[in-house]
């Protein structure tokens, strides 16, 4: 899995380069792909699409992951299995969710992680589709962090 | 006295203003990885004929340089460079814009530099913004 070329991998579809949130969203996944290799197995077996909405810059976007190979569209497109809808800075809380060291699971004790679940508490923040998504909702997270 | 944006001297205030703002010290004090540059892209109805740029030397929380240079310099000099339209940077200095919002709005974009390291320093990248909030700024439109 190694040798594969992830930016050939990543692609953004007609009208997407103007989103500036699938823009980011796109060179994230792709800058952690590059920079962390175990991330590509979870890459490899996510399948689905999911749509990211932030409310207070009124951007959407779609990550429709097809196996080792993504296409990120602009607006929502086709029907998402996992939709997330938050302001731009919880967009960018997600991606510094701690991993624990050994497994790289989600580290509840990490502050990140435990103001996202306050926010989604309180309806801040909301994950349409989590729960019958988990894997792919679960893979994200990991594929998303900075860490 | 306001100074005219982008010049020498709004950079030389700018300086001034972020090493004042003792939230940015804080918020950037583990910033290791090297010069930000804020650039204008050119806009001749302004008589900005070419990109040009503030490049900021930070470190550590501090602002060891920011100095007014071509776009061009910018990018071969900078590790980390945001781009953007005049009127942009102009609403996101007046109107307190969130830089990471107008990031995902495409108001402005990352075209140089690792991205996961600049998530890790929102905070930073917001209190830059704010320093340049409070230098008396005059537009060119």
């Amino acid at each position: 899995m190694g040798a594969l070329n992830y930016a050939a991998r990543i692609e953004l579809s007609k009208g997407a380069e103007d989103n500036g949130l699938a823009g980011m969203v796109a060179s994230l996944i792709l800058q952690n792909l590059q920079d962390k290799p175990q991330k590509r197995v979870d890459f490899a077996k996510m399948r689905g699409r999911v749509a990211i909405v932030a409310e207070d810059a009124r951007v959407a976007m779609t990550l429709e992951f097809q196996g080792n190979m993504l296409t990120v569209h602009d607006g929502i497109v086709g029907v998402p299995d996992v939709t997330v809808r938050a302001q731009s800075e919880d967009i960018i809380q997600m991606s510094l969710v701690e991993l624990t060291p050994r497994l790289a699971l989600p580290d509840f004790r990490g502050p990140a992680l435990k103001e996202i679940m306050a926010k989604s508490r309180s309806g801040a923040i909301h994950v349409f589709g989590a729960l019958t998504n988990f894997p792919l909702v679960f893979r994200l997270t990991r594929l998303l962090s900075v860490n | 006295m306001a100074y005219s944006f982008p010049s020498d001297p709004w950079a030389a205030a700018y300086k001034v203003a972020i090493n004042g703002n003792p939230k940015y010290a804080t918020a950037g004090k583990d910033w290791t990885h090297g010069a930000v540059a804020l650039l204008v892209k050119s806009d001749e109805t302004i008589g900005i004929g070419a990109d040009m740029a503030v490049l900021l030397d930070v470190h550590a929380g501090v602002c060891n340089a920011a100095t007014y240079m071509t776009g061009e310099q910018a990018r071969e000099k900078a590790p980390f460079v945001v781009e953007g339209p005049y009127d942009n940077w102009k609403k996101l200095i007046v109107e307190n814009q969130d830089p990471i919002k107008a990031l995902m709005q495409g108001k402005l974009k990352l075209t140089k530099g690792h991205l996961p390291t600049i998530i890790r320093y929102v905070e930073s990248s917001k209190q830059l913004l704010a320093s340049a909030q409070t230098v008396d700024t005059a537009f060119l439109r």
